[in-house]
């Protein structure tokens, strides 16, 4: 089972290489530069792509740690893991390709705008899950708390989601989950589709082979505390 | 009803070991006071009114001195393991979370009229021409702030890093409660109509709901052994 999660790792890898090459000669050469903002814009296709799925995993994360919370499965514990850290990735390339382009468009690095602010915080988010982990002698602890703050995290995310509406916003509006359907042209549209499922074929590489590495891990506690005189799994057998 | 004495027990209890301390209350005091006269000598007058950013300082003195006494929340019972005794109590646990919170809110309410008090003295602050609804706002966000804290003290008095990671974890959480509570202050203050700040409280509202509903199903599993 494991290996086979391996190999779908791999073959999803090479098509998320494959698509990030056709989403940089599509970014680059393909599609129509935006009338008003210029070149810059281009950086959205990486830009909005990176968000989805960084808001995606934190999904993953938060129905992952309600699983293991009700269920008490460590698999579920490791996805939550898996999905956090391949998450943490992508928000931080939202961060990084975020203030390059409002740097031009805005001419500002950083504006505390509601959206720029929802995604700064995810990244927190994900810090402190990773520093509870780390920081209970007990590792079930751990595992718990890192739960409870992702499924605190998840819901305080629709609450500042709300707030977007309600304050002023510099942040584009958006060109593609409008009510009123897509209003960017074709190409531009076909272009974050492909960014889209590039870093999605990508997230789900870098989450299915973290998820591979953590059962091995989690396979060698258990094989190590089986042993006579090997130390003492704490609580990891489940 | 069982449940509503339950609480009230807890809270009872909590109440009267403050009492007989004082430790928390007279901890989150005297820094607010303090932080009150920072903020005096740290804002230069020439540059910025103070009552211009006072709603700000407000909020940001009731959250670091709330800081301060949530993150104690466990740690008197921790000590001794009357925490464990507690538990073994045949209380629910979501019973035994929303007491804690409302001993704690109760706490950080007379912190936070303090804080009013004392911004109102150093730097001479109306309470603007609504103070039933700067109560609801005050009330409304220190609840929420309550809830969070709370939930999140019991939790970082059960690590390694112990009061370190409290701030860490809850202070992106409460970006909501900072942004709804700091505006609708100052535009209280500011004596605008109740009518402008009528969205934040009823953010400030669904922000505390929302914490105190995942406080209460999720303190289980941060307090399970």
């Amino acid at each position: 089972m494991s290996n086979r999660l391996r190999s779908l790792g791999v073959v999803l890898g090479f098509l998320g290489v494959l698509l990030v090459l056709v989403l940089h000669w599509q970014v680059f050469y393909w599609v129509a530069t935006e009338r008003s903002m210029g070149v810059v814009q281009r950086i959205f296709y990486i830009h909005v792509p990176a968000a989805w799925v960084a808001f995606m995993a934190f999904g993953i994360v938060a129905l992952c740690g309600a699983g293991y919370l009700w269920l008490k499965d460590d698999r579920l514990d490791q996805a939550a893991l898996s999905a956090a850290e391949g998450g943490m990735l992508f928000t931080t390339i939202v961060l990084l390709t975020g203030p390059l382009w409002g740097k031009v468009a805005w001419g500002v690095w950083w504006e505390w705008e509601l959206r720029l602010t929802l995604t700064l915080l995810l990244w927190f988010i994900y810090l402190g899950y990773f520093l509870v982990r780390k920081s209970t002698e007990n590792p079930q602890k751990g595992k718990r708390f890192a739960a409870v703050l992702g499924i605190v995290g998840a819901l305080d995310i629709p609450l500042i989601h709300i707030s977007v509406k309600w304050f002023r916003s510099l942040h584009p509006e958006p060109v593609v989950m409008n009510p009123d359907g897509p209003t960017a042209p074709p190409d531009m549209l076909i272009t974050l589709f492909t960014g889209v499922a590039a870093f999605t074929c990508l997230f789900f590489c870098f989450f299915l082979l973290r998820y591979g590495l953590e059962r091995m891990r989690h396979a060698l506690v258990l094989r190590e505390a089986g042993r006579p005189g090997g130390p003492v799994a704490n609580g990891v057998a489940s | 009803m069982d449940y509503l004495r339950q609480v009230g027990a807890l809270v009872w209890k909590d109440l009267v070991v403050e009492l007989r301390t004082r430790e928390r209350v007279a901890a989150m005091g005297a820094f607010t006071v303090l932080v009150g006269i920072l903020f005096s000598f740290a804002i230069d007058p020439s540059v910025v009114q103070p009552q211009d950013i006072a709603s700000g300082l407000i909020w940001m003195t009731v959250i670091f001195g709330g800081m301060l006494g949530l993150g104690r929340t466990f740690h008197l019972e921790e000590d001794d393991g009357a925490f464990q005794c507690v538990l073994l109590s045949p209380i629910p646990r979501d019973a035994l979370f929303l007491g804690k919170v409302i001993a704690n809110f109760i706490l950080l309410t007379v912190v936070t009229a303090l804080v009013f008090v004392v911004f109102a003295l150093f730097f001479d602050l109306g309470f603007g021409d609504h103070p039933l609804a700067l109560a609801a706002v005050v009330l409304l966000g220190v609840l929420g702030f309550v809830a969070v804290g709370t939930l999140f003290s019991a939790m970082s008095a059960r690590t390694t890093m112990g009061e370190t990671l409290l701030p860490i974890l809850v202070f992106p959480l409460l970006i909501p409660v900072v942004i709804y509570g700091a505006t609708a202050t100052s535009s209280l203050l500011q004596g605008l109509p109740v009518s402008e700040v009528d969205g934040n409280i009823r953010m400030l509202a669904a922000f505390a709901l929302v914490a105190l509903a995942s406080g209460a199903g999720l303190f289980r599993f941060v307090v399970e052994e």
